[in-house]
């Protein structure tokens, strides 16, 4: 490690982790409640269950950002972060209103809970992926500017690299579009459309950005190749992103009641959206290809390509497999799109906060690599993890096409739950290779307690 | 990896192949193979050009075999207007085509240094 105050990040990965095993626990729970369906009931019931591994997976996936920069931007800016003491503050701060949040939604009834935050004053609840009470959304904004502040004041008086730069600017674009979920029109066609420009513009424009300067910094760490070819290639990447992904809003703009030009607009520009995926392919492989350095940290290679492919695989072919209009007719709402939603978000976002991880924490633990039985289980883990969720997605797509054509295709349509009957199959199917994830992510957490084996490399 | 065995212009010509055989499985399926197959017959025996157009003429045969003739085969044989059939179908094909896109990227970038898939094909 070459600043000290760089040790922060352990703290925010340390809780992601955490959080990422909550995320999955509730994701089987709601597995199983698909099939059977009073598991748990009255307790933790459907909804809940999805409130909280869906807002897991967001708030770990913050964490493990913040912790991305609190690690990357001193070493880029070549000098200590700003202040480490609010970075760890608002840890905290962060992980206190996220934990008091997610005991909220399994303690009280979610109306109790939107009564005892007074959601009346300004209602912001009710949304999905936005369902945090009114305050929580405060905090996450408070958080949020303390951490552009830290960040932003240890990139301006430091050394300015393109990755730095690229990152501040997806992370500036993160909290900017996150205040359009304060904006609740009661105009339901408005307030889906506006609720777009947090969900999509996150995911489809300013993370990839985060997404594309974490990946070309541990690409740059583990294969030493120049950083000039590294920022071309980044620069080509964010331009694809932001060309085709702004517009490309509009493919979730088909049949919410906008105006009929969103059908060409969204379609034409978010078939192009899979391009900048597809260069963080060939840019991956080209930079371990012509790598000048063999990095001891194997498992981090190995995060860093999976992430290229896994993100162009969910996002990009998955994505396009469902974004033209005509078929979006069909396919709209259905496990296609949980099918796209889940191997989209493990394959960018899980992946690369792994990537980082796998990269960054042997060395705050004092070794250039982690020892090489502990790497070993930590690729283990990853063909685990990222395997299931190949099976996840094809199980998930296999219920969906078959949904689409019993419930919206046929001559003869079916009514949703009876098609939702015949393909239970595929859901029972889906439980398992979610149980394997889950073996595959206690592997993972178990590769950081591996002691070195008692053979001794000279 | 021995570089300097082959010519700039060689390395080339190979990088012209690889991106044809990638283009014939994305954007210009047809055309990119007919262009492919017209910088073959300019390669020499032996060369890291002939290699790569070689390897994507393969490349691409095999995928057309993969993706067209087995997918015919499950509709043949699954029916047409059966749900099971494109629940298989379109899964296949997907994940098929996909891995060939993977490879041939694979082979654009091992080309661009003028080298073969791995040292010892
Ligand atoms: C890493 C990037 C991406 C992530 C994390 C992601 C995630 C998601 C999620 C979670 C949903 C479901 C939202 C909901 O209705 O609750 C969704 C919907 C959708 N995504 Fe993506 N996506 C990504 C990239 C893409 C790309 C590149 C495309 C197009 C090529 C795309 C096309 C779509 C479409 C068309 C829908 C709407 C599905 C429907 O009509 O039900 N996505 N995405
Ligand atoms: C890292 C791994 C995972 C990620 C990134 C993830 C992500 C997501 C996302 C984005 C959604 C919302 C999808 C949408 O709106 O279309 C979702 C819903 C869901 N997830 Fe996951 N998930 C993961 C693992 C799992 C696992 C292992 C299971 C269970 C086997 C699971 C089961 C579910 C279920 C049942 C839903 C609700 C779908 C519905 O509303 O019909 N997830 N997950
Ligand atoms: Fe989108």
């Amino acid at each position: 490690m070459k600043y000290k105050s760089q040790a922060v990040a352990k703290l925010y990965f340390t809780a992601a982790i955490g959080l990422f095993v909550g995320q999955i626990l509730f994701g089987l729970i709601m597995g199983l409640q698909y099939v059977a369906g009073d598991f748990l009931f009255p307790e933790i019931p459907f909804n809940v269950a999805r409130m909280v591994h869906t807002n897991l997976l967001i708030v770990w996936l913050l964490f493990g950002f913040m912790g991305s920069a609190y690690y990357l931007v001193p070493e880029e800016s070549e000098r200590e972060l700003f202040s480490p003491m609010l970075a760890k503050l608002m840890f905290w701060v962060f992980l206190v209103a996220g934990a008091l949040t997610i005991l909220g939604y399994l303690l009280v009834p979610y109306a109790t809970l939107a009564d005892i935050t007074m959601n009346d004053l300004l209602p912001t609840m009710g949304r999905e992926f936005l369902e945090q009470p009114t305050i929580t959304k405060l905090g996450i904004v408070v958080v949020a500017l303390a951490f552009l502040y830290n960040i932003g004041m240890t990139i301006l008086t430091g050394r300015k690299t393109v990755i730095n730069l690229v990152l501040i600017t997806g992370l500036i674009g993160l909290a900017v579009f996150f205040l359009f979920s304060f904006y609740n029109p009661d105009n339901l066609v408005m307030d889906k459309y506006f609720w777009w420009w947090v969900v999509h513009l996150w995911v489809e424009g300013v993370w990839e950005l985060i997404l594309g300067a974490i990946l070309a910094f541990v690409l740059i760490k583990i294969t030493g190749v120049d950083r000039e070819i590294i920022e071309k290639w980044l620069y080509i990447i964010i331009a694809m992103t932001l060309i085709t992904g702004i517009i490309g809003t509009g493919h979730h703009f088909f049949w919410i009641g906008t105006p009929d030009y969103w059908q060409w607009l969204g379609s034409v520009f978010s078939a192009m959206e899979p391009i900048p995926f597809f260069m963080m392919t060939l840019f991956a492989f080209n930079m371990v290809n012509k790598r000048r350095r063999e990095h001891p940290n194997k498992a981090a290679t190995l995060w860093a390509l999976g992430t290229a492919v896994m993100a162009f695989l969910g996002a990009g072919v998955w994505g396009f497999l469902h974004t033209l209009a005509p078929v979006n007719y069909y396919t709209h709402g259905t496990q296609i799109t949980a099918a796209h939603g889940h191997m989209a978000f493990y394959g960018a976002y899980v992946m690369v906060v792994l990537t980082m991880i796998s990269y960054a924490m042997p060395i705050m633990r004092g070794n250039k690599a982690n020892n090489e039985r502990a790497q070993v289980l930590e690729m283990w883990s990853f063909w685990f993890m990222t395997v299931s969720m190949v099976f996840i997605t094809l199980f998930l797509t296999g219920a969906g096409i078959m949904q689409v054509y019993l419930q919206r295709y046929s001559d003869a349509p079916i009514a949703f739950m009876a098609a939702q009957d015949k393909i239970a199959i595929f859901y029972w199917m889906r439980e398992i290779a979610g149980l394997v994830f889950l073996v595959g992510l206690v592997l993972y957490v178990m590769s950081f307690f591996v002691k070195p084996g008692v053979k001794v490399n000279a | 990896m021995d570089k300097t065995a082959h010519s700039s212009s060689d390395i080339k010509t190979a990088s012209q192949a690889a991106l044809l055989s990638l283009l014939n499985l994305t954007l210009l399926p047809i055309i990119a193979f007919s262009a492919l197959l017209w910088i073959y017959n300019k390669t020499q025996p032996g060369t890291i050009a002939r290699y790569h157009a070689e390897l994507g003429i393969k490349t691409n045969l095999f995928a057309a075999i993969a993706l067209f003739l087995v997918s015919a085969l499950m509709i043949a044989f699954g029916g047409f207007d059966s749900a099971w059939t494109w629940v298989y179908v379109i899964s296949y094909f997907t994940i098929v085509h996909t891995t060939f896109i993977i490879f041939a990227v694979w082979a654009l970038v091992r080309s661009w240094s003028g080298e073969k898939l791995n040292k010892l094909m």
